[in-house]
């Protein structure tokens, strides 16, 4: 049904949540995995901040992506990592277009109305623009 | 000292603000200062008085003058010494016309349309010369146009852009005297020197608890500042030299980069932006908002006349050619820097230097817009399609189902 499945990860708990949720469903269904992380840069961005930040955002994901891959070596699946660069929402549709991705799969983090007002969810826009189905695991 | 604690925490917990506002609304950090400073000076200024902050304290100018000088040899270092071997033709040629058309065209603006006095008419110019180097970079990223010939030779053009802007803030103001040529012969000494002395150096005493290399790069920075301070030059000029010197030796040593940013961005840059900040008057600006619409209008179509025209010549198609204009029309820490040269060595006054911080400001952004919204050269994208690409397009091999590249940094 699905045979290719992006996780959008954040290493929060709602997207470990997401990630283990896809994990089964990639099991049960024999998808190849997927999952990208996105590294946000501050507006307009400054040179030594924007690398500062490209740097932390390497070495924090790439931590977390191993412990992931012992998760989904576990389970027989090869798990490909991806940290990205811009807008969250629109680097996970636009990987999902490169994975060619049937489904994305991420957590719902339930910010504050007030960040939600003031800088959007990112759940609501993959929702709205993504080509292909979107599963948000609470 | 109790007053210096007292406005060193006053400082310190504006750059908290600061740290705080950037991280809720996803801003730079050093425009956040700007703004925090700004507001910090219009409010302290009316409720205590204009001294309250103590902007022009020498303590706070030498911690200012040190994060400008850091943050600038770190810029430098940031060049790709490899890239820039592989484009620097179209880098340079790029790059040079993107400082001078704006150069001769702001500064003609300020002079004949604004009437300001020559100097502060040259400092307007070599402000507005700038390219944010940054914003080409994330938004090359963003796109993944940064593994492309095309992004590789617009960010190697960026770096030469700063290099005439560096350049001509240290040596147009310069009287040329003696000192001036014991300056320039002082850098044709110490670099290449640098360039070998350095890595061999930190080999043999580095990676200690000491921090001597933070020690040993502070000095050459304070040292090659106070030269050139001593010509009448200014010190950010060798900052940016000697970072670009050791862009492919110290720039290359993570761990050592890290913890110079931990000193820059934790205790030195926020003194630099809340004080840029605190010295722009918000009354000038909403006084006369046309001569900042001038000076905006004046950078962008500028570089449009100088880029776009050379873009072309050099076998760009218009996309990329419009795209890579807008994008070297941006600008932000060094015009800023430029910007408090000119209102601390009394070449612009403070309207003058408030028009300039909010024209660097507004063109960090509105090009970007600009950029992305009408001229981003789509077929330069990684293909998201199958079938063979078209002529002109962009190499990058078509994905399987289930494939991710590599991380795109």
């Amino acid at each position: 049904m699905y045979k290719a499945i992006l996780v959008a990860y954040d290493g929060s708990t709602a997207a470990a949540h997401a990630f283990h949720s896809a994990l089964e469903l990639a099991e049960r269904l024999g998808s190849s995995l997927g999952v990208v992380s996105v590294a946000q840069l501050p507006e307009p961005p400054t040179m030594v901040e924007t690398t500062a930040i490209l740097d932390l955002a390497k070495t924090h994901y790439e931590k977390d992506f191993k412990r992931l891959r012992v998760d989904a070596k576990a389970r027989a699946i090869e798990l490909q990592t991806h940290v990205a660069v811009g807008h969250a929402a629109d680097q996970i549709i636009h990987h999902s277009v490169e994975f060619k991705a049937d489904l994305i799969v991420m957590g719902h983090r339930g910010g504050s109305r007030m960040k939600e007002w003031l800088l959007g969810s990112v759940s609501k826009r993959v929702l709205s623009y993504a080509p292909c189905s979107v599963l948000i695991v609470r | 000292m109790t007053h210096v604690w007292a406005q060193a925490s006053l400082w310190l917990a504006l750059a908290l603000v600061a740290t705080l506002l950037s991280i809720w609304f996803r801003i730079a950090t050093a425009l956040s200062e700007i703004v925090v400073g700004t507001v910090a000076q219009l409010v302290i200024g009316a409720l205590v008085g204009t001294a309250a902050l103590g902007a022009n304290e020498s303590w706070i100018t030498f911690l200012s003058g040190t994060g400008a000088i850091v943050l600038t040899f770190l810029a430098g270092a940031e060049l790709d010494p490899k890239v820039f071997r592989v484009k620097w033709k179209e880098a340079t040629v790029v790059g040079l016309i993107a400082f001078f058309s704006p150069f001769f065209g702001c500064a003609a603006i300020a002079r004949y349309v604004l009437h300001w006095g020559p100097q502060a008419s040259w400092l307007c110019g070599i402000a507005l010369s700038t390219t944010s180097v940054a914003v080409v970079y994330a938004v090359m990223l963003e796109l993944g146009l940064n593994k492309t010939d095309f992004g590789k030779a617009i960010l190697a053009a960026c770096f030469i852009n700063d290099l005439g802007t560096v350049i001509f803030l240290g040596l147009v103001f310069a009287p040329f005297t003696v000192r001036t040529l014991a300056f320039v012969v002082g850098c044709l000494v110490v670099f290449p020197l640098i360039f070998w002395l350095t890595p061999r150096f930190f080999r043999w005493y580095g990676d200690r608890p000491s921090e001597l290399e933070a020690k040993y790069l502070l000095l050459l920075l304070f040292g090659m500042g106070a030269v050139a301070a001593w010509a009448d030059s200014e010190a950010v000029l060798p900052a940016y030299l000697i970072g670009m010197v050791l862009a492919g030796t110290v720039g290359k040593n993570h761990l050592l980069v890290r913890r110079l940013r931990t000193l820059t961005f934790g205790l030195l840059t926020p003194f630099y932006f809340i004080r840029a900040g605190s010295l722009v008057s918000v009354p000038v600006l909403l006084a006369t908002p046309l001569i900042f619409l001038v000076l905006l209008l004046a950078k962008m179509a500028t570089k449009f006349v100088g880029v776009y025209p050379i873009t072309r010549a050099l076998g760009y198609v218009k996309q990329e050619g419009l795209y890579t204009t807008m994008l070297m029309s941006t600008g932000l820490t060094f015009g800023t820097i430029s910007a408090l040269f000119g209102l601390n060595h009394k070449i612009i006054t403070q309207a003058q230097y408030s028009h300039v911080v909010a024209t660097v400001i507004a063109s960090a952004v509105i090009p970007t817009l600009i950029a992305n919204a009408f001229f981003l050269p789509r077929y330069l994208l990684p293909r998201q399609s199958e079938g063979a690409p078209a002529a002109g397009e962009s190499t990058a091999s078509p994905v399987k189902s289930g494939q991710l590249n590599t991380i795109s940094e």
